[in-house]
Order: structure tokens, then C-alpha cells, then sequence
């Protein structure tokens, strides 16, 4: 990785691939990051990925640009990175041929025909939310009325609200209801395509339109299906349409299709043998949640940056290769595992449900 | 229910539609109306310091018009956009945005900036425009994205004016060779109205309304910039960049008029030029009394006139009462109050009061006036910063904030602005709604919200946002 120059991450990355890539994970990156082991190595190459993605890496020697690309996002602030370009990420949903597949959380979904994909979403939050998919009635619908879904995750790490699970994430949304709302269906589970759901309904009065929330946990994550009309009967056709979606992420399965058994706070004391905290070059103010992974050894396998400066993910990527955890054994087996870490500015308070103030 | 507001707004969009008009639904416009926009918010009878008189201080400096070195009001450019504050600070009054006349666009001919060439981005009747380069060139005129600059690109110079003195040679920027390659971006004044409010929220008020935001099922998520010394959440500018007005104002005395202050005490060179040898000696202290060429008056009397004119400009903001709310007039008719508030409640519902609360909260006690002690802040804004998408972004960084963050703008007084966005790339609400919807903005579900709306609805938004 060392010898792809910056010139060529900053330029070709991102002033052409950047907006079709939100990660900016280059092609001709990928065999080199797969083929780096060591994670000194993929430090270094997340650190220039990082740099490209920032279209702001100091070198002297790139390439001069004659335009600047038209709605381009060049300078990035912080923003979501990762430490290799083959694992999968939350945030690398997509809609092909009118198919949602988000290989992170195992979904796909063949769209119903005139639905199509809007815009794609903004970076992950550094309170762990993401938008997956923003998807809308096409130009060619001839339905009764238009719609949208929108697909969202909150990551269960970092949310500040005081839920443990995706149950009680949307009970907690059901009881923070604003009061522009009236709810239409108090929450219940739910089964869409084999997986429990929770499914909790409202609407608007005034603007007439009906909101559907169909939640689910995958991951330590709360995923969002959120239907939304004026038209209760293309909610609940959309609802059927739920159905043709295929779960592939199970924590419960082994081999090539398992994926890593998440856990929260799985970086407390206990089960950390070496630990070197992250030397930060920079004074900056922003939280820096991080997902990574731990393989069976107890090495940190993967880092998902959620929202970080460059220079502060190449910190924490240089600090974390020398992390060493106690592996996690599940049935007397060492399995990887998933948790999240939160470095950087104090975070912000999880909500207490008796402190929580009345949204204005 | 079916009101005959309604009615008559279902009406009024029938006959545009069959006129051919491509919206059903229709931006009212700028209100003409007096609403008293541009008072104090001090009550004189309770003001125990004494601060109606700096407020009306500030109020005649704010208008002062700025020469090189004659006096009263001395020390312009070098390098300036233009030679006071109320000329880009004018609409609906004395504080707001940018006037429906462009005063920058006479500057070459009336004396202002003689000698110089008007960029062709700035136009008679368009918007009161900085411009900035999002990158900074190569010596062979190439652009380089690898150097982020974003500083602003003052507009005019002082060579071509009878009082440069020895500053006879200053070029502008190469504006034309910025637009053809495409580096270069907008910013249009904000309104300072109601600024001391704003101001005067404590942080924690803001984080505590920042939990409440999150309760959205809309993807909505916003952060707050922070002043980079000791960490606070920083709410002026178009990114939020600045703490306080002192900090906002002190800078933009030195950035857009050229006058260096007790905050900024040097003449400010160019970007590029600060990476070189800065300005030019013949440029520098052209008034003659060295810097910084706003100072403190310590001999002067009243009260008021012994602060320098930052401090002034300040007290003059910080004391301006919000915009006052106000009917709205379509096509010759009063909107009805129903509407109104049927607007209102669908601007909560579709998720615009996500980012644009009506208020974030109060404000903490004032040791000032006591109209700024614990009142509430119907600014329209969270004063946090948003991921607004490739179609806002303008790849310009402060502070925390990315080239596509923005402050949520607060709304209050927006039915009476004229341009709207960062920068004044609208003139129809419509168009300025639509533009929060592109790739890679949080706004975009609720852009998809009112658009799932019928056009009565829409109508009815439109009319309550030129109500504010």
C-alpha cells in the first residue's frame, strides 16, 4: 500500500469515484488491502484512504486539477473510514437494478416496480445513525398516491437513547412522540420474511400522512424500515412487499456464512490484555465511535470508523494493532467478535428516560 | 377539514395551473409589510445599565460608511467587499441580509472601488456577495485539491480610490480564472436579528436539545461545531464557526471591510498572499495612525462613544430584538391566520422543525439587559451543523465543520429576505426547499415529506414560512 502515491488516492478517488462511493474504496486498493495482513500495514492503508477521502492529504506532488468537479465532496470533516476495503460496512447499502442489498446487515430486497432509489443518504452520524436507503415512487408510478421508505440503522453502541434492543428503541420513540402525531398502532411484534419485527404506526393530522416504523435488530443494530404516504393502503401493500426480503446476517451461524457475534462494551478491562492508548495530533472536540473486530487470536481484525477526522483514525488504527484481547469462546470455541469503542470528545449523555425534556 | 382557506388557496392554484404555471403551489414572496423588524429588543424602561444607548451607538456606527484615511471613519482595505455594515446588512432594516439593490455593484463606478473590475458574479439586482476559492491554485494556474483554502477573496481593492496613498497597485483576484475553473463559492450576509439571544444560550441547553432532535425517523442526526481553544459549541456564520459577536464581528471588520480591530490587529492579506509575503508595504497603514485602526476612545464622552467600533457593532446586534412575525400577502389577498398555523403544523409534522426547532430553548441569565434573561428563542434553528448533501456543499472547512456541513439556518425574518441559501442562489422558497434534497444530505426524507404532500399543503407551508 505504501507505494500507491497520495497524488493518485487524493485525485482519482475522489474527484471521480468519490460521490458514487461514499467510502471511496478504490478498485485497484482492493487486492493490495486484501494481500495486507498485518494491520501496521492496513494502517497505513486506511491512513492514505483516509487522507484521499479528505481530498486534503498535504502532499506537495499531486496531480493539478484544471476544474473542480461539480457537486463533489472534496473536504470532508469528520467522516466514516475503515481500516481494510472487503469487510462489509453499515453504511454500504445500495439500490442496483432496483435491488436494496446492504451485504453488511445481509439484506436484500427487489424493490416493487416504480420504487426507486432517491438520494443516497449522508455519512453516518457520531451518534451511530445511519440512512441506508432513501427510496420513492418513481416518475412512471401510478398508484393512488405517492410514498417513500427510507431504511435507517441506529447503532445500539452509541445511541443515547435508553434502549437496550430495537423493542425498546421504538418504545422509546413511541413515548417521545411529538405531539403533531397521533398514533394509529401502539408497537408489536411483528414476523416479516421469518424475522421478528417490531411495528409501531402513526400520522400526521395535519399534513395527512401516515408514518410505518418496522424495526429490527441485526447486528446491535436497530434497523428502520420506515414507510411513509398519505395513502394507508400503499402502506399496507408495502408491508406484503416486505416480505420478499432475504436475512443473511445470523450471529448463530458458523463457517463462511457466520458473522461476528456482537457485544457491547466488549472493550472493558476484563477482557483487554495489552492496551496503548491513541496519541491525537490535533485538538478537536468531535466523538470518534468506532466499530471493530476482534478475531479468534484477540487481535483487532477490522476498525470501522464511524465519524473521524483522518489524522485521528490513523491514530487509533495505529493504536489498536497493538491491542490484545482475551479471544471471546462461545460453546469453548474462540469466535470473532463485534464490539464498539468510543474514543475522542466526551460523548454526549445517553438519555434518561426521566430527565428526557419534551422535544419542542 | 375542509376551511375555506382552503378553498380559496385550492382555488387560487387551479387557475395558476390552468394559466400554466409549473407549481401548483406558490412562494408569496417577500412581505412588504412593516413588522417592525430592526428594534431594540431592550425595554428602556427596564434597562438598568444603560444599554439603549450602546444599542443606538452601534446603530449609527453599523451605518457608518468607511473611507482609507479621511476621518471620522478611517481605516478601509486595503482589500474589502464593501465599506460598511449596513450596505450588505440592509434588508428588511438595518441588521438583515443582503438589499434587493446591490450596493457592490456600483462600487466601480461610484468611487468606491474606482479602478477596479466588477466581478461578474456580482450583479445590480442579485445578491451582496464574498466570494471564496475552495482550493488554492498552482503557480501554473491549475487548480490544487490537495491545498484547501476557503479563506475569503475579498471583492474590490483600494488602488484605484483618491485616498490609497502609496497603495497604487493592488490587484483583485483573479475571479474570471476561478470561474472557469470552478473554485469558487458564495456566501450572502446573515441577518443578525435577535442575535444576542442566541448568543446568550448556554451549552448545555443546546446539547439537551440536540438529544430531543434525535427522536426522528427521518435519518436526522446533527453535530455541533466547536471553537477549536477551549472546546465550547461556537453558533455564528453560515457553519457555526463563531463563538461569540464579538469574535463574528471583529472578523468580519477585518475581513470584508478591511479594518484591522482590537480582535484582529493586522490588515488582512489575501489568502495566497498570506502564504507568500503577505501585503505589500506601500499597502499597509494607509491611515497613518498605526494599528489597529479601530481602537477605543478613552477620552470620548458619552459612555457609549469610548468603545471601539467592534464592541459597538456587538452591542448593536446583541440588542436587536428577533424579527417580528407578520401576516403574509398572496397575490394581493391576507393569507388567513388558519393557514398559517395549518403551515405550521405541517412544517413540525414532515420534519422540518427537526433542524429548524422553533426554539432550542431558553436563554441563560443576563447580566445585561434583562430582556435577554430566559427568554425563549424562536429562531427556527438547532445551531447545529447538518450534512446537506453535493448540492449545498461548497468545500470550504471551519473549524469542525466539512465542506457539506452547514449550520441550519435560522428561519425567523425569512419572510421578509429576499436571497435565500448560503449562498443567495434562490429566490423562491420552493427551489430553496427542494435544494435540501440531494445525494448525501440529511434533509432528503424530509424533502421526500413535502413532496408526498398535495399542493394545498405545500401552499399552506409556504404561506407559514412567510409569516416568520
Amino acid at each position: 500500500m505504501s507505494d500507491v502515491p497520495a497524488a493518485a488516492t487524493g485525485l482519482k478517488l475522489v474527484d471521480f469515484l468519490g460521490e458514487a462511493n461514499m467510502h471511496c474504496r478504490l478498485i485497484y486498493l482492493l487486492a493490495a488491502c486484501a494481500l495486507a495482513a498485518p494491520l501496521t500495514v492496513r494502517a497505513q492503508a486506511a491512513g492514505q484512504q483516509n487522507s484521499a477521502k479528505n481530498g486534503v492529504n498535504g502532499s506537495s506532488d499531486t496531480q493539478p486539477m484544471t476544474k473542480v468537479p461539480k457537486g463533489v465532496i472534496l473536504v470532508k470533516g469528520a467522516w466514516s473510514s475503515a481500516s481494510d476495503s472487503v469487510t462489509p460496512l453499515p453504511e454500504d447499502g445500495n439500490v442496483t437494478n432496483n435491488v436494496f442489498d446492504d451485504r453488511y446487515f445481509g439484506i436484500t430486497w427487489a424493490l416493487p416496480p416504480d420504487w426507486t432509489e432517491k438520494y443516497k443518504g449522508p455519512p453516518p452520524s457520531d451518534s451511530g445513525r445511519y440512512v441506508l436507503a432513501e427510496i420513492a415512487t418513481a416518475e412512471t408510478f401510478k398508484g393512488p398516491a405517492r410514498g417513500s421508505i427510507l431504511i435507517t440503522a441506529d447503532d445500539m453502541f452509541f445511541t443515547p437513547f435508553p434502549a437496550a434492543n430495537s423493542a425498546e428503541f421504538i418504545d422509546y420513540t413511541k413515548d417521545n412522540l411529538q405531539a403533531d402525531y397521533k398514533i394509529e398502532r401502539s408497537p408489536k411484534q411483528i414476523s416479516i420474511a421469518g424475522r421478528p419485527f417490531t411495528y409501531f404506526a402513526y400520522w400526521s393530522p395535519s399534513a395527512e400522512l401516515h408514518w410505518y416504523i418496522l424495526a429490527t435488530q441485526i447486528r446491535c443494530h436497530t434497523v428502520e424500515v420506515v414507510l411513509s404516504s398519505s395513502n394507508t393502503k400503499l402502506l399496507d401493500a408495502l408491508m406484503q412487499e416486505l416480505n420478499r426480503i432475504t436475512f443473511s446476517a445470523n450471529e448463530s451461524l458458523t463457517g463462511e456464512e457466520a458473522v461476528p457475534v456482537c457485544i457491547k462494551d466488549y472493550s472493558r478491562d476484563e477482557n483487554v490484555i495489552a492496551r496503548v492508548d491513541p496519541v491525537f495530533s490535533e485538538r478537536r472536540f468531535n466523538a470518534i465511535p468506532i466499530r471493530i473486530i476482534i478475531d479468534k487470536a484477540g487481535k483487532v481484525k477490522h476498525i470501522h470508523f464511524l465519524s473521524a477526522f483522518p489524522e485521528q483514525a490513523k491514530a487509533i488504527t495505529d493504536a489498536l494493532g497493538q491491542w490484545r484481547f482475551r479471544p471471546y469462546l462461545r460453546n469453548g470455541e474462540p469466535v470473532e467478535v463485534e464490539t464498539g469503542i468510543l474514543f475522542g470528545y466526551t460523548p454526549r449523555p445517553t438519555i434518561s428516560v426521566a430527565q428526557d425534556p419534551e422535544h419542542k | 377539514m375542509f376551511t375555506k382557506a382552503k378553498f380559496a388557496s385550492g382555488l387560487a392554484s387551479a387557475m395558476i395551473f390552468l394559466a400554466g404555471a409549473a407549481f401548483a403551489q406558490q412562494d408569496p414572496g417577500v412581505q412588504s409589510a412593516n413588522r417592525g423588524t430592526g428594534a431594540t429588543i431592550i425595554n428602556p424602561s427596564n434597562d438598568p445599565n444603560g444599554f439603549t444607548a450602546f444599542f443606538e451607538d452601534g446603530q449609527t456606527r453599523f451605518a457608518a460608511v468607511e473611507d482609507v484615511s479621511a476621518l471620522p471613519n478611517n481605516g478601509l482595505g486595503p482589500r474589502f467587499n464593501s465599506n460598511s455594515c449596513i450596505s450588505c446588512h440592509a434588508q428588511p432594516a438595518s441588521g438583515g441580509s443582503g438589499a434587493a439593490v446591490n450596493p457592490q455593484f456600483e462600487f466601480a463606478s461610484n468611487g468606491v472601488a474606482s479602478g477596479n473590475t466588477t466581478p461578474s458574479f456580482i450583479t445590480a439586482n442579485g445578491p451582496t456577495r464574498e466570494a471564496r476559492f475552495p482550493f488554492f491554485f498552482n503557480s501554473n494556474g491549475s487548480v490544487n485539491t490537495s491545498a484547501p483554502n476557503g479563506g475569503v477573496e475579498d471583492l474590490f481593492t483600494v488602488s484605484g480610490r483618491t485616498d490609497r496613498g502609496t497603495c497604487t497597485s493592488l490587484a483583485q483576484p483573479n475571479f474570471t480564472a476561478a470561474e472557469n475553473a470552478g473554485n469558487i463559492i458564495f456566501r450572502i450576509p446573515t441577518p443578525t436579528f435577535g442575535a444576542g439571544l442566541v448568543e446568550n444560550l448556554d451549552d448545555s441547553t443546546l446539547l439537551t436539545n440536540q438529544q430531543a432532535n434525535l427522536k426522528n425517523s427521518f435519518g436526522i442526526s446533527g453535530t455541533f461545531n466547536h471553537n477549536g481553544n477551549d472546546g465550547t459549541i461556537t453558533r455564528f456564520g453560515w457553519k457555526a464557526q463563531n463563538k461569540s459577536l464579538h469574535i463574528f464581528t471583529g472578523e468580519a471588520y477585518n475581513v470584508e471591510m478591511g479594518i484591522s480591530n482590537l480582535l484582529f490587529q493586522q490588515d488582512r492579506p489575501l489568502p495566497e498572499e498570506e502564504l507568500a509575503t503577505g501585503l505589500p508595504a506601500s499597502c499597509l497603514n494607509l491611515t497613518g495612525t498605526g494599528y489597529p485602526e479601530d481602537a477605543s476612545n478613552p477620552n470620548a464622552t458619552p459612555n457609549a462613544a469610548v468603545l471601539d467600533d467592534v464592541s459597538a457593532f456587538a452591542n448593536f446586534m446583541r440588542f436587536l430584538a428577533p424579527p417580528p412575525p407578520g401576516p403574509v400577502v398572496l397575490n394581493g389577498a391576507t393569507v388567513p391566520a388558519a393557514t398559517i398555523a395549518a403551515g405550521k403544523a405541517i412544517f413540525s409534522s414532515i420534519g422540518c422543525a427537526t433542524c429548524h426547532n422553533p426554539s432550542p430553548g431558553n436563554t441563560q441569565v443576563s447580566n445585561l439587559v434583562p430582556a435577554l434573561s430566559k427568554q425563549p428563542v424562536p429562531a427556527y434553528s438547532d445551531f447545529e451543523i447538518h450534512h446537506m448533501g453535493n448540492g449545498f456543499a461548497d468545500n470550504v472547512s471551519q473549524g469542525g465543520a466539512g465542506g457539506d456541513q452547514f449550520r441550519t439556518a435560522p428561519l425567523w425574518g425569512l419572510g421578509q429576505r429576499i436571497f435565500l441559501d448560503h449562498d443567495g442562489r434562490d429566490l423562491n422558497l420552493n427551489a430553496a426547499i427542494q435544494n435540501h434534497g440531494s445525494p448525501g444530505s440529511e434533509a432528503s426524507a424530509v424533502i421526500t415529506n413535502y413532496d408526498n404532500l398535495n399542493s394545498t399543503q405545500k401552499q399552506e407551508l409556504l404561506d407559514f414560512l412567510r409569516s416568520l
